[in-house]
């Protein structure tokens, strides 16, 4: 493709957003859940679509299908797990929305810090997350610089694409906090959805309609229909990458932190459902992407090139792989700011105003403001470095964040946790799991994200044990989800 | 817990664990689209339905 033609592409989704994030202002906001909540009241369309723009990164989309490509069919089981865990929300988005609202939560690990009674709670996540979200963001990033780089055949250079993807990003949360945020992410979740599904129909059609499609495979590369395949999905690398992944929903708070966000419990549902519609034909049209790829070009060198080649096809129209690389330049930019805001919320809230007494709303709300350019300029600078190590810690950052597993599930369900079960399951875990990634050791075959999850789980219940529980705070914390659910769940009530 | 979310965890636990251990067991020999493509698919489908059932009460 043409540097100009891309440029223009670029060009036109700029506006078009600039516009979007421009209308969804409300008024100013002073408050720190008005600007990093939206006032708890999203509705359930925008919350969906939101959720899954946040969700679906450009990862994905270059990513799985060149997943599919390489290992075949256990690309999709590997997301679907991920899919089957997303279920969680239904049991913990409730929990979550209703202590928010009686607690004023404003972030997830404000809600641990409560829930545990200790402030050093709160602060030992909020490191956490942002050490591990941090190198995440700059992947997304760099994902858009080898992307413009790799269709423009260099003509627009991968630091140019970082630059555009770090200012779209920080622009977007300036304007209006999560609403402009949502908004944005909705017109690219729909860009998205309709681009890459038409892509895919596309295909289909010229590779001789889906049963030629599925004839040529089941003919000519008849591996990669089962598991392990040719041999990349072994059932421990299958069960290494799925772990984390069955966790996400609960473990990354840049999506956990949406449970706090709708209106009613109705806005809840309309997410959650609206998600999984979502996520599913997502997901099969990135593993078709991948199996058209294999059909196509069964020779590629790299499997992440999968993607790019399909769209510089002949049987895809120039100006729908236009749209769709902006999508995928969307997707990027729509995980970062989401991330952006709920680590600038995080620090501000959790670490700043634990670790300084007597600051209020506005005092944390413009350090959240201050702190944004900041963690988006930490990412530019690891995405700039290109090192091995980025690739190495966005693969350690999902791992990592499910050391804090347990003890979320602790605080709805187990009034015995405490804050040193905390603080001592999630320190020490993730410690192991850096030090597993780095040094590529993988015990018995097993990846970082089993072996942090399991010790985080018995270090949460032994020091739990050995120590003395909130237990004012536990029961009253607990006997007050358990009856407000009975209440509002309960299948009588008109 | 009410009974009705332990009985919709249970029934979710063990379609996750069929979509770990039935394509390394039964379907490790079925190289055809309705093979592991299929039941990951149609797993994909009974997770919607059974979010569907649990937050059928959920209201404004």
């Amino acid at each position: 493709m043409s540097n100009s033609f891309i440029w223009w592409g670029i060009v036109i989704y700029i506006v078009i957003s600039l516009y979007i994030a421009y209308l969804s202002r409300s008024g100013k906001e002073t408050s720190m859940s008005g600007y990093f909540l939206g006032n708890r009241k999203m509705n359930g369309f925008v919350s969906a679509l939101s959720y899954s723009a946040t969700t679906y990164s450009a990862f994905m989309m270059v990513g799985l299908a060149g997943l599919t490509y390489r290992g075949g069919v256990g690309a999709l089981g590997f997301e679907i797990i991920y899919f089957a865990g997303v279920t969680l929300v239904a049991f913990f988005g409730p929990r979550f929305w209703l202590v928010g609202n009686k607690y004023g939560y404003v972030t997830p690990v404000e809600m641990l810090g409560d829930r545990y009674n200790h402030k050093l709670v709160s602060v030992v996540i909020a490191l956490a997350s942002c050490i591990f979200l941090i190198p995440y963001s700059a992947v997304q990033l760099a994902g858009v610089g080898y992307l413009v780089e790799g269709m423009t055949n260099g003509g627009i250079s991968f630091t140019t694409g970082v630059v555009i993807a770090t200012v779209l990003a920080i622009v977007f949360s300036f304007i209006a906090g999560i609403r402009s945020v949502m908004w944005t992410d909705s017109l690219q979740a729909l860009l998205m959805i309709i681009a890459s599904t038409i892509v895919v129909l596309l295909l289909i059609q010229g590779l001789g309609g889906f049963r030629e499609f599925f004839g040529t495979l089941e003919a000519n590369h008849p591996e990669t229909l089962t598991v392990p395949g040719k041999g990349f999905w072994s059932f421990a690398t299958f069960l290494s990458m799925t772990v984390p992944w069955l966790f996400f929903s609960l473990s990354n708070p840049q999506v956990s932190q949406r449970m706090f966000m709708p209106s009613s419990l109705k806005s809840l549902r309309t997410m959650l459902l609206g998600f999984l519609g979502f996520g599913l034909v997502y997901t099969l049209v990135s593993v078709l992407w991948g199996y058209s790829a294999i059909i196509m070009f069964p020779g590629l060198e790299n499997a992440d090139k999968a993607t790019p080649s399909l769209l510089s096809s002949e049987l895809v129209p120039p100006v729908l792989g236009l749209i769709v690389m902006v999508a995928i330049i969307a997707a990027a930019i729509s995980t970062i700011d989401s991330i952006m805001l709920t680590l600038a919320s995080l620090f501000a809230r959790d670490v700043y105003g634990n670790l300084r007494k007597g600051v209020d709303e506005r005092r944390q709300l413009a350090i959240g403001k201050m702190v944004m350019p900041i963690i988006a300029i930490m990412a530019f600078a690891f995405a700039e470095l290109q090192l091995d190590l980025i690739a190495v810690l966005s693969v350690a950052s999902s791992a990592g964040l499910t050391v804090a597993v347990p003890a979320i599930i602790g605080a709805f369900f187990w009034k015995k946790g405490t804050a040193a079960g905390v603080i001592v399951s999630v320190s020490i875990s993730g410690i192991l799991v850096l030090i597993l990634e780095m040094s590529a050791i993988k015990p018995f075959g097993l990846g970082s994200g089993v072996w942090g999850l399991a010790l985080s789980t018995v270090l949460f219940i032994v020091v739990s044990l050995l120590t003395k529980a909130p237990t004012e705070k536990a029961t009253e914390f607990i006997d007050y989800v358990n009856s407000e659910l009975k209440q509002k769940l309960s299948p009588n009530k008109p | 817990m009410a009974k009705r979310e332990l009985f919709w965890g249970f029934m979710s636990i063990l379609v996750i664990l069929s979509a770990y251990f039935i394509p390394y067991t039964v379907l490790t020999g079925v190289e055809r689209w309705y093979g592991s493509f299929l039941l990951w698919i149609l797993v994909g489908v009974v997770v919607i339905i059974i979010n569907l059932f649990i937050t059928r009460n959920w209201r404004s």
